[in-house]
């Protein structure tokens, strides 16, 4: 198990008497793209503020890379880069005074790396203009650039697709994946759109009302995208899902439907052999998590 | 410590990248040399230290407002623009930007007033003679003294102004009303000694109000309510102690959701 960079430790947030968050523990392994999904109002960019030293942290602790940003806040905050809601830029001053601006703030960062990163968020030849003359998706990429400057080990974006069109998404979504393959940062990333995360993350985390309710590995670790479901169909299914206590199934549809890879496969095929359930057919069925994510959400909204 | 020195350059660059300070800057020329230039096409028979201090004593306070319009914008500023959040996740403690900001506030003042100084000084100076040997200045002392005390004392008000302006921005984040409120005390704290005189009022003469114009001891050995000048200076320091403390606890205290 890869040591976690970022760990949430029952991590709450009351702002008088509300309770914004509610004991989040989460673990983010180094390398990965993790997808932070809730609906709006979730607590999304209440936990991403915590996480950046913004808003205290009523309960519990953050750790990154091991320091905690209570109590070790420079250490912890030096291997972080983020954009939190819209990246706000000094407008008087042009893009390159931002750049220079935020780079006097962090160690060792060289006039070339800032060529660099203009470069590959694709500012060159707008850079020395005033930001006020931006359009939102150029404002967006100079606070892609802030944020990557000082080459973060973790790299949090609070609903970096906001504002951006299909092709800004597009060339963002690639670009991360790149960072996290290339350079291994870590992306926490956030979002309420459910389509968006699928495309870009490892794992998603969803948050509700101000908790998680549930982590989802999307990808296995060979890149293959896990999230697929397979359905038994049988001739009984009360007694397929009695036969099959043991692994986490769900009925839809008449259909036993179950997560996991081949080899769980067979041996659920067995076993329902084994045990006199007649099967009539097995065959995969990808369900999008956006389905997933409104059978909870839809499901909580009940108790 | 460079590094730290960094963040009062970051300070110094948002300042002097608005038009707005190179405005306030060149009215300060523009005054400091149209004030002795009156006073010159007026036909006045006076020397060069006396049309210097007339002259700073009236630009001075805008150099303290001009001041103050900056102090005010300092905290505010990023919290409007929302530019406070990318500020505020670097690995530096609230306390060190505070500082920084703090320090560029400062670095403004001594700016305004070298250019008041220099400006004033160099028009009198061309303009008037200097004042013939042993002939008192109008305010007392030998002349050039009279004049730099004057001065002295008129940037330690503007030190008091410009620190509330700075809590005032820090702790309500909004320029307008940080102008406005120190401002409004600038104007009026001479009022509050003819209400609460400390001669009727025993506590009266703890009022910050009182101490703000050290001048009164440049002519006469006793303040208001007939204290000695260290008791002025010391309330004074108290309180700037005070004022340092709640900007700091506000601003490293304060949870940020701008
Ligand atoms: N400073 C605050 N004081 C009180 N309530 C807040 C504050 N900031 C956010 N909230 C509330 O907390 C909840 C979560 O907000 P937020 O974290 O912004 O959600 P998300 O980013 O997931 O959309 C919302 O109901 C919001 O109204
Ligand atoms: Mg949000």
């Amino acid at each position: 198990m890869i040591e976690p960079l970022v760990s949430l430790r029952g991590v709450s947030k009351v702002i008088s008497s509300r309770t914004l968050v509610e004991d989040l523990t989460l673990d983010v392994p180094a390398g990965q793209v993790f997808g932070f999904l809730g609906p709006n109002g979730a607590g999304k960019t209440t936990t991403i503020r915590m996480m950046v030293g913004l808003m205290s942290i009523t309960k519990g602790d953050i750790l990154i890379g091991g320091h905690s940003i209570k109590t070790s806040y420079e250490q912890a905050s030096s291997l972080v880069g983020a954009i939190v809601e819209n990246p706000e830029m000094y407008k008087f001053m042009s893009g390159y005074k931002n750049l220079i601006h935020y780079a006097r703030m962090m160690p060792g960062i060289t006039p070339q790396r800032i060529e660099e990163v203009v470069g590959l968020v694709g500012l060159s030849d707008r850079i020395q203009d005033k930001v006020k003359t931006y359009s939102l998706g150029m404002r967006q990429r100079l606070g892609v650039a802030q944020a990557l400057l000082h080459r973060p080990k973790l790299l949090i974006l609070d609903e970096p697709t906001n504002g951006l069109d299909p092709q800004g998404i597009r060339e963002l979504r690639d670009y991360l994946r790149k960072l996290s393959r290339e350079e291994g940062t870590t992306v926490f990333v956030s979002s309420h759109l459910l389509s968006e995360m699928e495309l870009m993350c490892d794992t998603v985390g969803i948050i509700q009302q101000g908790r998680l309710v549930d982590v989802r590995q999307l990808r296995s670790p060979e890149g293959e995208r896990a999230f697929e479901e397979t359905a038994f169909a049988v001739d009984d299914t009360a007694a397929a899902s009695k036969v099959l206590a043991s692994y986490p199934l769900r009925i839809q549809e008449g259909l036993i439907l179950v997560g996991g890879d081949r080899e769980r496969i067979a041996e659920i095929n067995t076993t329902l052999v084994q045990n006199g359930v007649r099967v009539y057919g097995i065959r995969p069925v990808t369900t999008s998590l956006e389905d997933q994510f409104l059978q909870m959400t839809g499901s909580e909204r009940h108790d | 410590m460079t590094d730290f020195l960094k963040l009062v350059a970051n300070e110094n660059m948002k300042i002097y990248s608005r038009s707005r300070t190179w405005v306030m800057l060149a009215i300060l020329v523009l005054c400091n040399a149209g004030m002795p230039l009156l006073f010159y096409i007026a036909g006045g028979d006076m020397d060069r230290w006396t049309v210097f201090s007339w002259t700073e004593s009236f630009t001075f306070m805008l150099t303290t407002i001009f001041t103050v319009v900056i102090a005010a914008e300092m905290i505010a500023g990023e919290f409007t623009w929302g530019t406070i959040k990318l500020l505020l996740i670097r690995p530096w403690s609230r306390g060190k930007i505070l500082l920084s900001k703090y320090l560029a506030v400062l670095l403004f003042s001594i700016v305004g007033t070298v250019i008041t100084a220099l400006t004033a000084f160099i028009f009198s100076s061309m303009l008037f003679e200097s004042p013939a040997s042993g002939m008192e200045g109008f305010m007392g002392g030998t002349a050039p003294r009279g004049a730099l005390l004057n001065l002295l004392t008129d940037y330690v008000e503007l030190f008091v102004i410009a620190l509330i302006a700075f809590m005032i921005s820090t702790v309500f984040r909004s320029g307008s009303l940080a102008i406005g409120l120190s401002l409004f005390i600038l104007f009026v704290k001479n009022l509050f000694g003819l209400i609460f005189n400390p001669e009727r009022f025993e506590w009266a003469k703890y009022v910050l109000f009182l101490h703000t114009d050290l001048s009164v001891y440049i002519h006469s050995p006793t303040g208001p309510g007939g204290v000695s000048l260290w008791f002025s200076v010391t309330v004074l320091a108290v309180y700037c102690l005070i004022f340092a403390a709640i900007t700091w606890t506000v601003f490293a205290k304060r949870d940020v959701a701008a």
